[in-house]
């Protein structure tokens, strides 16, 4: 056993090269991971945080619609309470801006809130650092508290006075106290007083909310009864974390999308390692043929190979999980930029690695290698002795194998058929077949090599011997670049498919855009998209449509109303008749659909159809401010704008419902030959001084939502460019193996008088083929797979339809990928063939 | 790392500032600190703005029961013992405070523009703070219990109201729309609720009010603005409900009600103040604060008031009255506090033992006070006298 272990080790030793790359390729699979789990496992650890900050001992909270609650409700509750010990404190909140940080600017009762945390009796809370005069705090003008960090990060001075923006009109502000021992859940938040909080967000006589403390009894589910019994219609009664959970339960489809990306490069690393080993144990034929011969048993040999997987695999699981917690550092960034442009306000300033991810890396490395390694051990144990030493036995397995895997990958291709077609909504299902898809393509990517060989072969025999015989050369190649060839085409395939997802949905959201954006400039209040202080005010719309050169103009109020199905947006819109054309019906009959909307009906946008399971003529129900109302859906309309779904619905109703008569948003459309730009400056001329204003035209808002939709494929593509890393690894790594290994072909081809620049010339040319050939393969596939990615994927995350849209560039990548990690690959063997002194070269045999 | 606090209770600041008030504020001393002056560390200047108490003033009853909102602070306290049907025996105390944060000719901060037909500024805005203590002494069964609850004057969450008087923070009250004024007696309604026990009380007064001090103005230290308005109500018949864990006794018996408004604070050198308020047998009633100095003496604007049977009063001065500690009651933290007196009046023949009906009836609010319920026993003119009443200690605790 320990010549088995000393002729093990020798061999690694004298290949450090490959047993780096194969580390790298491994690391890299793992780090994805790790760094995914972490940038998610942060984001949401700091939603959490500021969650439970904001929450504290609170169990339930009663909400309202849009417009909150009235305050009158609370003055009652304290008053006259339903049960004398009831712990409950008022919440006022909504976004302020601070520079160009968006923070949540939270109102409270002081009194109200400590005795919710302390129990009810006076308990001492602790003391806000700094703060000499409670005074201030009642009195003073533009008082608040925040964390000393985020403090820090506002660059406020020692006068503590600044500037905070709420709704686009700004205000004097004045930090009072930093907030003790403030945790990280109080990043990007800003404390003020109830009354401060109402005057800024412009929302007096209203609250956003209630805190209650219940005990989760028998008396307090009494007493949980009592309340919903008492409370006025339009109201509801939640438990906080499940209404927490609701917020974060947003991004659910888009974290989804982030982990199976991770996993995708460590499959591309799994296929690496099987290379790796199997590589190493065919390079080692002779020595483990030999080593039979003298005795070491079958259990023996295989011990050897797990046991130099298992090394292999910790040590790139833990140079794995130090790479995720680099790579992890970056992406907490992208991931909370995304969060905070598609779901909600959330400041990730602390990176937390979860242990579980860590462990999960060191076992998910630890079982890639050991299962990557298995079919090689098993089958070099298996051997005779005497056949481990016949290389030619090998590779017509190998290419008996390669034949074999073209039924593996058609049965590949059809299980990835199978789940798409059994399941109809389940996301699993359709990643389950995205892997399958993939595996299939790397299964049948050796075969495609080969024949690609062969008919290459065929085509030049009788126009150059070299060429013919390096072409044939590829195509027994198998046993050693087989696997790398099938890594690369698998990631390549990844690309392609996630580059033409890409592209299509950027080009559906551009036309979408065009058709969509029917007025000629947007005007809105700045802030947080549905957020209660977003509301232009009346004089500030009189101005602005006493602008001339108006024609006409629409109105939105987009807001989040509870419903059954929880939370949902809602857009209300009075339209005009320039409007309609902007709506692309995927469900309906819009005549018929219009006039429905008209008379009181709904229309729902695709991904809420597709997330509600909801179609033309089913009742949709709101929790309106008179209680629940059921509205009838009227049609279904293409929207990319909000993953989510909205509820689209006619001013008129969203009012009598609602009882909220703000608006947010004017669409101006122009009257002919007014210029835009032109428009745009009197627009903001005339709301000059009164109220911020974002004014923009339809194309500046199309430029933004394509920037928006860029960023929000950064990650993606970080993601795909790693899992393409791995692959390139791979393919490096195990050319260079081959190439090295016939430096004894080369050169007998010297001495048949084959020039250096030629030999080098035509190591280059193999490895070149190699990558294109795992092109032509990935090409195929990678349509299949961005039609995985639109049609499953992208449907049952989202709901969203998405025409395949093709073009070059999408290929460009892949190609560059694939040509770059070949002729890498060929470099130094090409090199190193030219210089090769023919003597050495050839007593090599 | 470090424990994630919460948004509620970190940001209640006020709640530890307004906290330290209370202690300041007990009935039978003077001036006090205002919410945001800890006490003890800072004699806080007659606040600008404000009204003092200077001079003697008129007093005019039932308008001086209710607030005088041109001063900084105010109090209503009500003390008093209970007898249930049962035999069972209680104590209680219920007291309201006032603090104004602005002048009343300050104006309030406003948004910056008010719009015509829209309502800007909020309701939350207020210009009054008010706190209230509820404790409850449950002599059989050995328990002190108390609670404590601050609330903006804004809103009707709580406020006070002159004619009827009401008071109020929450579901608690004293006054409030059943005070009737019948016959010439007022009749005020108590109601207070904390874990395990509640008040339901009707309270009558049995004596027209005493004004303590020269006519009502009560010095407490050589600064002028040391001073505030101060008048009792030593005897109002009480009857009514105590609800123990939801079960309803019914109960009588005799409290105290105190009241004093001002601007000032403590003198420098006050560390806190012994408070008695004893109701006896006879029908006569016996007030005095002994206010101690940081060297442990007592301060000689120490005062009280005499009621007599028949209704005479006479103020009392700090040479009139001799009180020694004849017993000690030491919390868990280990401070302090005298749990027995001999109080002695030469002028009036009157010579009392006081005990309190349990040691511990101290509060464990910022900052710590001790107001408990007490026995009295001891003889005027030779003749044997019995008695109830209050004491407030304040000050013994040690800050940390």
């Amino acid at each position: 056993m320990s010549a088995l272990r000393a002729a093990s080790l020798r061999h690694l030793w004298r290949h450090p090269a490959q047993l780096l790359l194969a580390l790298v390729g491994l690391a890299l699979g793992v780090g994805t991971i790790v760094a995914v789990d972490i940038a998610t496992a942060s984001a949401r650890r700091a939603f959490e945080l500021s969650l439970a900050a904001v929450n504290g001992a609170a169990t339930q909270q009663i909400v309202g619609g849009p417009r909150g609650i009235d305050e009158r409700l609370y003055v009652q509750l304290r008053t006259q309470p339903p049960e004398p010990l009831l712990r409950l404190a008022p919440v006022v909140s909504g976004y302020a801006t601070v520079g160009k940080r968006v923070m949540q600017l939270i109102g409270i009762d002081p009194f109200a809130s400590a005795a919710l945390d302390a129990g009810g009796a006076g308990g001492t809370a602790f003391a806000v650092e700094g703060v000499g005069e409670v005074r201030a705090w009642f009195t003073a003008p533009g008082s608040v508290v925040m964390s000393a960090a985020t403090a820090q990060q506002l660059h406020i001075g020692a006068d503590g006075h600044f500037a905070l923006e709420v709704g686009g009109v700004t205000h004097p502000a004045t930090l009072i106290g930093r907030i003790a021992d403030a945790g990280p859940g109080f990043d990007g938040l800003i404390v003020t007083d109830i009354a401060q909080a109402q005057e800024w967000l412009g929302a007096t006589g209203r609250l956003s909310r209630i805190d209650l403390h219940v005990a989760a009894d028998a008396a307090g589910a009494a007493l949980l009864a009592r309340l919903r019994a008492l409370l006025p219609a339009g109201l509801t009664l939640h438990p906080t974390r499940a209404a927490g959970r609701e917020t974060f339960a947003m991004t659910d489809a888009f974290t989804t999308n982030l982990r199976a990306m991770s996993l995708l490069a460590l499959l591309v690393g799994t296929l690496l390692i099987y290379g790796a080993v199997s590589f190493a144990v065919l390079q080692r034929r002779t020595t483990i043929g030999v080593l039979r011969a003298l005795g070491a048993t079958r259990r023996e040999v295989l011990a050897l190979v797990l046991g130099e997987a298992a090394v292999l695999g910790l040590a790139g699981a833990i140079c794995g999980m130090l790479l995720g917690l680099v790579i992890g550092r970056g992406l907490v960034g992208l991931v909370s930029r995304t969060i905070n442009d598609l779901y909600f306000v959330v400041a990730v300033n602390e990176v937390s690695v979860p242990l579980t991810s860590l462990l999960k890396a060191l076992a998910a490395g630890l079982a890639t290698a050991l299962a990557a390694a298995l079919v090689p051990a098993l089958e070099v144990a298996a051997s005779a002795p005497q056949l481990a030493l016949a290389r030619s036995v090998l590779e017509r397995r190998a290419q008996h194998v390669a034949r074999r895997l073209v039924l593996v990958s058609l049965s590949l291709a059809l299980g990835a058929g199978v789940a798409v077609s059994a399941s109809t909504h389940s996301l699993l299902a359709g990643f389950v077949a995205l892997f399958l898809l993939l595996l299939s393509v790397a299964a049948v990517t050796p075969a495609a090599l080969r024949a690609l060989a062969h008919g290459g072969a065929w085509l030049v025999a009788h126009t150059s011997t070299v060429a013919r015989l390096a072409l044939a050369d590829i195509a027994t190649s198998l046993s050693r670049t087989g696997v790398a060839i099938a890594a690369l085409g698998m990631a390549l395939a990844a690309m392609i498919g996630v580059a033409i997802m890409v592209g299509s949905f950027r080009e559906s959201l551009r036309q979408w855009l065009l058709e969509s954006m029917r007025a000629d400039i947007y005007v809105s209040a700045p802030g947080v998209s549905d957020s209660l202080e977003r509301r232009l005010d009346p004089q500030v719309i009189a101005a602005l449509l006493a602008v001339p050169g108006i024609r006409a103009h629409s109105e939105g109020r987009r807001v989040t109303v509870d419903s059954a199905s929880g939370p949902l947006d809602l857009n209300a819109v009075s339209l005009v008749p320039a409007s309609y054309a902007g709506f692309r019906f995927t469900r309906g009959d819009p005549a018929r659909a219009w006039a429905q909307f008209r008379a009181g009906a709904i229309l729902i946008s695709e991904p809420l159809a597709w997330r509600l399971s909801l179609a033309p003529d089913d009742r949709l129900s709101l929790d309106t401010a008179a209680g629940p109302r059921a509205f009838t859906v009227a049609g279904v309309y293409r929207e990319y704008g909000n993953d989510r779904g909205e509820v689209l619905m006619d001013l008129r109703e969203y009012r009598q419902w609602w009882s909220d008569d703000g608006i947010a948003a004017l669409g101006i459309y122009l009257a002919p030959g007014v210029s835009s730009a032109a428009a745009a400056g009197a627009l903001r001329a005339a709301g000059h001084g009164r109220q911020a204003l974002l004014i923009r035209s339809n194309a500046d808002i199309r430029e933004l939502s394509m920037r928006i939709f860029e960023r929000t494929f950064v990650i993606t593509r970080v993601l795909y460019w790693l899992a393409a890393g791995v692959a390139a690894v791979g393919l490096v790594s195990a050319l260079l193996a081959w190439e090295l290994e016939r430096a004894r072909e080369l050169a007998l081809l010297r001495s048949l008088g084959l020039t250096p620049a030629g030999t080098a010339l035509l190591v280059m040319g193999q490895t070149a083929f190699m990558g294109v050939a795992a092109l032509l393969a990935a090409i195929p596939a990678g349509l299949l797979t961005a039609l995985t990615l639109t049609d499953v994927i992208n449907r049952r995350a989202f709901g969203w339809q998405i025409g395949l849209h093709l073009g070059a560039e999408q290929f460009t990548n892949a190609l560059w990928l694939a040509l770059a990690a070949a002729l890498a690959a060929g470099v130094y063997p090409a090199w190193r063939s030219a210089r090769l002194a023919l003597a050495a070269g050839l007593r090599e045999e | 790392m470090r424990c994630a606090r919460s948004l509620h209770s970190s940001a209640a600041l006020a709640v530890v500032l307004a906290g330290s008030a209370q202690a300041a504020v007990p009935p039978g001393t003077s001036v006090v600190p205002g919410p945001w002056v800890p006490p003890g560390k800072v004699t806080a200047p007659a606040a600008p703005g404000f009204a003092e108490a200077l001079s003697v003033r008129p007093f005019v009853f039932p308008r001086d029961h209710g607030p005088h909102p041109a001063f900084r602070q105010e109090w209503w306290y009500v003390t008093g013992n209970l007898d249930a049907a049962d035999g069972e025996r209680f104590g209680f105390e219920l007291t309201f405070f006032r603090f104004a944060l602005v002048p009343p000719e300050v104006p309030l901060p406003a948004p910056a523009r008010e719009e015509p037909g829209t309502q800007v500024a909020s309701a939350w805005r207020s210009r009054e703070i008010y706190l209230a203590h509820f404790a409850v002494t449950d002599v059989a069964r050995g328990r002190f219990r108390f609670a404590q609850k601050l609330e903006r004057g804004a809103l009707g969450l709580a406020g006070a109201l002159g004619e009827p008087l009401h008071v109020w923070i929450d579901d608690w009250s004293l006054g409030g729309g059943e005070a009737v004024a019948a016959a010439g007696a007022m009749r005020w309604r108590l109601h207070a609720t904390q874990q395990g026990y509640a008040i339901e009380l009707e309270l009558a007064p049995q004596t027209p009010p005493v004004l303590n001090g020269e006519n009502g103005l009560s010095r407490k230290a050589d600064e002028p603005s040391a001073a505030s308005y101060y008048y009792s109500i030593p005897r109002l018949d009480v009857r009514g409900r105590v609800l123990r864990d939801g079960r309803a006794l019914t109960v009588s018996g005799t409290a105290w009600l105190d009241r004093e408004w001002g601007s000032g604070a403590l003198g420098v050198q006050q560390s806190g103040w012994d408070w008695f308020a004893l109701q006896l047998n006879d029908g006569s009633a016996l007030m005095f604060y002994a206010l101690r100095r940081r060297d442990g003496s007592r301060d000689r604007h120490s005062a009280g008031t005499w009621l007599g049977a028949s209704g005479e009063t006479r103020p009392l001065a700090d040479v009139d009255v001799a009180i020694s500690v004849t017993r000690e009651w030491r919390n868990a933290r280990g401070d302090r506090y005298p749990a027995g007196w001999h109080i002695r009046v030469p002028s009036l023949a009157l010579d009392l033992g006081v005990r309190p009906v349990l040691p511990d009836q101290e509060l464990g609010t910022t900052p710590r006070y001790w107001e408990g319920a007490v026995d009295v026993s001891g003889q005027r003119d030779a003749r044997t006298l019995g008695g109830r009443g209050y004491v407030e200690l304040v000050g013994y605790a040690a800050e940390r």
